[in-house]
């Protein structure tokens, strides 16, 4: 059985790592400091006890204030699984910094996150916008990208005619 | 050479020689017509009688229909059938359905050249046709050259494939018409090579001779160098651009190759000559390795024209059999297995007959006596074995060192796992 | 010679309309002769932004997207869904679902290796002749998810708790005959392709990937395999009883075209015993347990993955509480698997290149989602 790493472990392994890297810890996930991103997970890949060396996942959310990038991250030997997640708060022009000479896997799912979100990777070699065309206007992952026009969002009660108004979300931390 | 007494009669109405009903129609204009135009009533009896009466219908019926049945059931599944009776028009359906297409030109390409080469890819076919002997007097030119006319003549269509790719502006048509000329050539000098050994035992290039050669000898050259065989028909496969060598029409890597932008009626002039070619080759190969329209004594009484038939349409069914069957090979592994497999192993087929060839002259004095020739024979099928093989192996191809077919079986999941060999090798 | 001779690279589009590239994908190669240059890829012919729309469905009105993102391989893709979301709901399948999930899941790989086996051979110029035997084959298995869920392709067959329908009485001796036609004809595959020469030369040494740049560029699933590294989720992290079966996972040996086909093919071999085992021991009991229609899980998040025949296939659904998912992220094995394609094909044929997407074995309909 894969084992999920705890929030708690990662986080003692980023500081043992380089100190300072981590931002705040929940129970399964442990959120980094934008500043020392690539430091760390460079580190946690090369790390005998970590060895997080197959970038798993790597996908966007955003949260209405702020943006998150998470990644899951896994080792073959060890068999474990980690997620890592940083924020980006600036809402016009999000920016993290970029895995890609990492992980070579992420070159693509980095794309992908710019493409629907917006989000800028600082260091990616090639940024472009892999899915939808150039000069697309807007990020259509966003929350407040709208589907409907008229700015309604097409939900369970649409056929009786009450739109569904989106609302801040609850805090969907553990 | 000796001719021998055919049972055929010289009345019109003998089917097994049909060279009578053009003699008895040729001679019966020639009483009131003006003195010289029959010869061009020959040419156009000739035409007619070769092509219109035994290429088209063989390019429709066993061409299209019959490649299309066998290959169908081949990959288990059944051929045309629902165009008539057991599918049976389906040629003349494809025919007709080409005829009404639309033959598009792309706004940027060459269209005079783009016009004129289906018209010289139809040319060579035709008049290949005019130097096959189909019986005894059943030849419409019987050249003493006709071995060296065939070579030439078929080297015109791949002229007018590259004039075909280059003139379409499509990069996918330039692909193909490189690698067509690129194979051509490096397949021709193999081919040669295969057909001198043969002119050497036969002594003659005339295709009407070597057939009465074969019948006089009572061999077929097929049995006496089986190696010149196999060369032909791997070198004319490649020539004619069928599987597994038919790079320059590949239709899952360059979409059709040289033939992309052409549609409608062109298109349908390429696919028809390319089968016509193919019946061409087979009709060729049928003439000179297996034997012609004799048959051991049987074309007394069974219509050469029948048995030749017959042939060509066996030679073919090779063709499409290997379609069926085999993968294509790359670019640079045609040209590799061209030059450093097929023209050696010519080369030393062609030194191999030439000294059988002396012996043969040596040890009859002169007289050239048939029994030698079944000695030969085997002594030839056991060398062309020894020769493939040792050529291969000297040119580093072994068998017993070879990837395993199977993968290795784990049972838990782990990372790396490196390959340890106990050979050394892998 | 180069003084005289000048040759300038030039730029050629295999894709998007090619008998070749499965699908509506564009490869921009810039050749020179014949040897590639640089490959890009071009990519989102057929985004139909499935993760924004599902944002707005209930969890149980997104098990048919998820169908269409892999139109090959549907009942493995609404198993990574529904898994993903048992696990933030807390759900548990009882036994004969479990059981009625790994077979379908098998038998769905023996559909899809069929498919990626005849194609992969119809790449390398082998005329139909190998995507005719194949889909013979495959015609049987759709057959039983036709009798089984409704449809051939899109199954929509699994649910949140377990199956949408129990098996109807004509299953099993289906699928028995399937279980006993489809290893003589694995052979047969065998004996045609493995063994056939022209193949060989057109697949070893095609492509070689090594297991670093494996390991670094996250691929999943059969091209995982082939360069080494024995990794399987069926057998690393087990998922809906994956446990109690008794089978191997095949890793090949050097990471090229060749290593890719010959996994699949005894892929499918271990698929038959699976599903062998599965149906001799399918218990007796409810095929699903009863969850709400507007199902509404805890906030929270999950990331729960399956072994897919294309490689490692997860899912991330974030929650909020409402009726549907927050976030809605697949993360799909084809789109990421093609991280690699551009350091394999460089310096190889044209033809080359086209037999190695064909040994990737890319759905588009998942790379673009």
């Amino acid at each position: 059985m894969t084992r999920q790493i705890s929030g708690a472990e990662l986080a003692a392994a980023s500081e043992r790592l380089v100190p300072g890297s981590v931002a705040k810890t929940t129970e399964w996930t442990c959120f980094l400091k934008p500043e020392t991103l690539r430091e760390t997970v460079a580190a946690l890949r090369l790390d005998p006890e970590m060895d997080l060396v197959h970038l798993t996942n790597l996908c966007g959310a955003d949260y209405w204030d702020h943006f998150e990038v998470v990644y899951h991250i896994q080792s073959f030997d060890k068999n474990h699984i980690a997620t890592l997640k940083v924020e980006a708060w600036d809402r016009e022009k999000p920016s993290v910094q970029s895995l890609v000479p990492v992980y070579h896997g992420a070159w693509m799912q980095e794309n992908e996150a710019y493409d629907l979100f917006g989000i800028v990777f600082e260091g990616h070699p090639k940024p472009y916008r892999i899915l939808l065309w150039e000069g697309f206007p807007g990020w259509p992952l966003r929350k407040d990208f709208l589907s409907m026009p008229g700015g309604l969002q097409p939900g369970l009660n649409e056929f009786s005619g009450v739109a569904r108004r989106i609302a801040p979300p609850v805090s969907v931390v553990e | 050479m000796t001719l021998l007494v055919f049972l055929a009669s010289k009345n019109w109405y003998d089917i097994r020689d049909l060279s009578n009903i053009s003699r008895v129609i040729l001679e019966g204009l020639d009483r009131f017509l003006p003195s010289g135009i029959v010869y061009v009533v020959a040419v156009l009896l000739g035409f007619v009688a070769s092509f219109l009466i035994f290429v088209l219908p063989s390019q429709l019926i066993v061409g299209v229909y019959g490649e299309r049945k066998i290959i169908g059931r081949m990959q288990s599944r059944l051929g045309p059938n629902r165009v008539g009776p057991k599918g049976l028009l389906q040629p003349i359906a494809d025919a007709i359905k080409l005829m009404q297409k639309e033959a598009l030109t792309p706004k940027f390409a060459d269209k005079a050249v783009m016009w004129v080469a289906p018209i010289i890819f139809v040319a060579p076919c035709v008049l290949l046709f005019a130097v096959i002997p189909f019986g005894p007097n059943m030849i419409i030119a019987d050249i003493p050259v006709a071995l060296l006319y065939f070579l030439a003549v078929s080297s015109i269509p791949v002229l007018a494939a590259f004039m075909a790719g280059w003139s379409a502006n499509n990069k996918y048509s330039l692909y193909g018409a490189m690698r067509i000329v690129a194979m051509t050539i490096s397949y021709e000098v193999p081919l040669v090579m295969a057909l001198m050994g043969v002119v050497l035992f036969t002594g003659t290039l005339s295709l009407q001779e070597m057939v009465l050669w074969q019948k006089s000898n009572d061999i077929w050259v097929v049995f006496l160098q089986p190696l010149a065989f196999a060369i032909y028909f791997i070198c004319v496969s490649a020539e004619l651009n069928r599987t597994p060598t038919d790079i320059a029409e590949a239709e899952s890597e360059i979409v059709a190759g040289y033939l992309t932008e052409y549609s409608g009626m062109k298109w349908g002039l390429f696919y028809g000559m390319d089968i016509g070619y193919a019946i061409a080759a087979s009709a060729f190969a049928a003439t000179v390795f297996l034997g012609g329209w004799s048959f051991f004594g049987l074309d007394k009484y069974i219509p050469p024209w029948a048995i030749f038939i017959a042939k060509t349409h066996l030679f073919y069914f090779l063709f499409i059999w290997t379609r069926g069957t085999l993968p294509r090979l790359r670019l640079d592994q045609l040209m590799t297995f061209a030059w450093k497999f097929m023209l050696p192993v010519a080369l030393i087929n062609l030194v191999v007959v030439a000294t059988e060839r002396m012996l043969w002259q040596e040890l009859t004095d002169g007289k050239l006596t048939q029994g030698y020739l079944y000695l030969f024979a085997i002594v030839n099928i056991a060398m062309a074995v020894a020769i493939v093989y040792a050529w291969a192996r000297m040119l580093g191809y072994s068998p017993k060192d070879e990837t395993p077919m199977r993968p290795r079986l784990f049972n838990d999941a782990r990372g790396y796992v490196p390959v340890v060999s106990e050979k050394g090798g892998r | 010679m180069s003084d005289q001779v000048k040759s300038e690279p030039f730029i050629l589009n295999i894709g998007p309309q090619h008998p070749s590239t499965h699908g509506v994908f564009r490869v921009k190669v810039k050749v020179d002769g014949e040897r590639i240059l640089d490959a890009e890829m071009v990519m989102g012919y057929l985004h139909r932004s499935i993760e924004k729309l599902a944002e707005e469905r209930t969890y149980t009105q997104n098990i048919p997207f998820t169908d269409r993102t892999d139109y090959l391989a549907s009942m493995s893709n609404n198993l990574g869904y529904v898994l993903a979301v048992e696990k933030l709901a807390g759900i548990d399948v009882p036994e004969r679902g479990q059981a009625i999930r790994v077979i379908m899941a098998e038998l769905q790989r023996l559909a899809s290796h069929c498919m990626a086996v005849g194609a992969f051979a119809n790449d390398t110029g082998a005329w139909q002749t190998p995507v005719m035997w194949t889909f013979r084959e495959r015609e049987k298995i759709l057959d039983i998810f036709e009798m089984t869920s409704g449809a051939r392709l899109t199954c929509n067959y699994m649910r949140i708790g377990g199956v949408a329908f129990d098996l109807r009485p004509e299953f099993e001796p289906m699928v028995r005959k399937i279980l006993a036609d489809f290893p003589p004809f694995i052979e047969q595959l065998e004996d045609m392709l493995s063994g056939n020469e022209i193949f060989r030369a057109r697949s070893i040494g095609v492509g070689v990937l090594s297991p670093e740049m494996a390991t670094n560029s996250s691929l999943s699933g059969p091209v995982l395999r082939s360069a080494g590294i024995a990794w399987d989720i069926r057998k690393a992290d087990p998922y809906s009883g994956y446990e109690k079966y008794d089978f191997q996972i095949a890793v090949g040996y050097n990471g090229d075209c060749y290593d890719r086909f010959i996994v699949r093919l005894e892929e499918m071999r271990q698929s038959c015993k699976i599903i062998r085992q599965a149906l001799d021991g399918l218990p007796g009991g409810p095929h699903s347990t009863q969850v709400p229609l507007a199902l509404r899980p805890p906030a929270g998040e999950a990331y729960a993955r399956v072994e897919g025949p294309r490689g490692e296939l997860g899912y991330y659904v974030v929650s909020d509480e409402g009726p549907t998912p927050y976030r809605f992220h697949i993360r799909p094995p084809s789109f990421i698997n093609l991280s690699a394609l551009r350091e394999i094909t460089i310096g190889s044929t044209v033809a080359d290149a086209i037999v190695i997407l064909g040994s990737i074995d890319i759905v588009v309909g998942e790379i673009d989602r």
